[in-house]
């Protein structure tokens, strides 16, 4: 029970950066509607524009963060450019190609700066909690404060600013948002750059956690990031937090019970369980039954 | 001269791969499976002819039917969901087929070495081309045989009444619902074809490779399987043709020269392919062309 218990707060920990891939990837279908494959790649280059400075200046924790975050942000603003942006309304499979190419792209870019395998990330954090018979990691909870914290900043900036209401209002309807007077292009290129900003943060907290980074990551954070929001329930924030949480406690429970190898086969699994059985995840139930309602009475 | 026949073969694997693909993007759905019918269908076919000695042909056949198979059986409960959610469900299950077999050992002795697929080392010593005396012109003819063979079925498929059925799902789902199509079926299928088709093309690629592991059947395969039909553009099988001759032949080969620069030209070169072509390089109009010059079918209406 208590090693279960133990399994269970490390995947809360771990699982509160999926968090944030999974929202950064609502915020993004929300007002695109569109697959952005490179979402993760454009992470990647943010961490490793933070290693770089860390490599060769030997920068500080808040200038590594500060590198990761802006990268992330000029990657994901590049991709929104080319690959949304200038792809005609009404190709969303030509954006989804692009942005696997754009992905190619970003993560040659990387190798060709960076030729190794892996390069040192600094840590956040070196310190153990002790409470009662359970252990903490430092930099776990600092992850998940930091995660906390920024989901906070993200609801009250989407239910409480006016820039909030128009993401939402393009969301819900870009064409009568445009009638209302919203600039949709400029509000889609925004929520590509808070996607950004909220993929860098997340990008941030595991690099500094492995504390080593790869030009896997793209693929790893998209893959995960993917993964989570489906859990959740497509194009739902409270759904995104809870599905990152709960494939970051499935993951770590497989880790204990059955080893490291059946970690993504036994994530893979209950992916496709909850496809079938709830293909709404767990917070966007009722539009799905809705929309399949729909489609039984024709 | 072998240098180019292996380029033939390349490039010949890949269209199959990408026609497997087409089928199932014909219905509108996107899929991110392909890669593990691609992988099912070369692990068997390796294993029936390097441990159970039988010919190709059979071997290939058996394994796009187990291919084909699983197909419709994942398409099921695949199909129950859209979109997004597929893209998702399908990358999950492409990867759980090449994490299976990561995990997969089953080796014999034959002489004195041991042969079969070993886990993450990968199935080596597929040797059936060598051992026959096939050249490598013979195998490159082999598979634009089987390229030929599928490119016609689809073709005729497409002109037929299934190829509207599917076109149908695509354009418009509660459209095609509401004049009697059923959904199911017509996914399922479409879905199951795209399986055995990639099976086919996962034989072959065992066999001319003659070393498969895990690692060749990843997510980036399985999103080059999509992106030809898409880049070459869903009207007709030609497209994927092209696409995959574009890809393979020109930013792939023909690009070598630029060594690690490679992949930036590339990318940004099929941004650039699918902003001027957003319905890909062989889209309606292209095709209308294309039936007017050479007069084929009813001599170009405004299909």
């Amino acid at each position: 029970m208590v090693d279960f218990i133990q399994n269970t707060l490390d995947g809360i920990f771990i699982g509160s950066s999926y968090a944030l891939l999974a929202i950064g990837f609502t915020l993004i279908f929300g007002v695109m509607r569109r697959l952005n494959l490179s979402y993760g790649p454009s992470i990647m280059l943010g961490v490793f524009a933070g290693t770089l400075l860390y490599i060769q200046l030997n920068a500080g924790l808040l200038v590594v963060g500060l590198a990761t975050v802006v990268g992330a942000v000029l990657a994901g603003l590049y991709v929104e450019r080319i690959c949304f942006w200038a792809v005609r309304r009404g190709a969303a499979l030509a954006s989804m190609v692009s942005s696997f190419a754009i992905w190619m792209q970003l993560e040659e870019a990387v190798t060709i700066v960076f030729p190794d395998r892996t390069y040192p990330f600094p840590p956040l954090a070196d310190f153990t909690l002790k409470l009662g018979p359970f252990w903490v990691r430092g930099e776990h909870l600092i992850m998940f404060i930091c995660a906390s914290l920024l989901t906070i900043l993200l609801h009250l900036l989407l239910y409480r600013t006016r820039f909030g209401l128009a993401i939402r209002a393009v969301s819900e309807n870009p064409t009568a948002a445009k009638f209302m007077g919203i600039n949709t292009g400029l509000v889609v290129m925004f929520a590509f750059a808070l996607a950004s900003v909220i993929g860098g943060v997340a990008g941030y907290l595991i690099a500094s956690t492995d504390q080593q980074v790869t030009p896997l990551f793209g693929l790893w954070a998209t893959f995960k990031g993917l993964i989570a929001m489906t859990l959740g329930g497509m194009g739902s924030i409270p759904g995104a937090i809870a599905g990152g949480l709960l494939l970051g406690v499935i993951e770590a429970q497989s880790v204990w019970y059955l080893g490291t190898e059946y970690r993504d086969l036994v994530a893979y699994a209950v992916l496709f369980a909850f496809l079938v059985f709830r293909p709404g995840g767990l917070f966007a139930q009722k539009s799905a039954m809705q929309s399949r309602l729909a489609a039984r009475r024709v | 001269m072998d240098f180019y026949f292996g380029l033939l073969q390349i490039i010949g694997v890949h269209t199959i791969l990408g026609l497997s693909a087409y089928i199932v993007l014909l219905t509108g759905q996107v899929t991110i499976a392909q890669a593990g019918f691609f992988a099912i269908g070369a692990y068997i076919a390796g294993m029936l002819t390097v441990l159970a000695g039988w010919h190709l042909v059979p071997a290939m056949l058996v394994a796009a039917l187990v291919a084909g198979f699983v197909a419709c059986l994942v398409g099921f409960p695949a199909l129950r969901v859209k979109g997004l959610m597929l893209v998702v469900a399908t990358t999950a299950f492409g990867e759980a087929v090449r994490l299976f077999w990561f995990n997969f050992d089953y080796q014999i002795a034959k002489g004195d070495v041991q042969v079969g697929p070993l886990g993450g080392e990968g199935f080596k010593q597929i040797r059936f081309f060598p051992e026959n005396g096939w050249t490598t012109g013979d195998v490159a003819l082999f598979i634009w045989f089987w390229v030929a063979v599928i490119m016609a079925g689809l073709w005729w498929m497409d002109r037929s009444r299934a190829g509207a059925v599917l076109r149908a799902v695509g354009e418009d789902e509660l459209a095609a619902q509401s004049v009697g199509i059923n959904l199911t079926a017509a996914k399922v299928s479409a879905f199951a074809v795209g399986g055995f088709i990639a099976g086919i093309g996962g034989a072959i690629y065992a066999h001319y490779t003659t070393h498969i592991e895990h690692a060749n059947f990843g997510v980036i395969l399985a999103t080059f399987a999509i992106a030809y039909p898409i880049l070459g553009g869903l009207s007709s099988v030609l497209g994927t043709l092209l696409a995959v001759i574009f890809i393979q032949g020109f930013l792939v080969e023909g690009l070598r020269f630029l060594g690690d620069w490679r992949n930036l030209l590339f990318g940004a070169l099929i941004v650039l392919a699918m902003n001027v072509r957003p319905r890909g390089l062989i889209d309606e109009r292209v095709l209308n062309t294309l039936r007017r010059t050479f007069s084929i079918g009813q001599g170009g209406g405004n299909a």
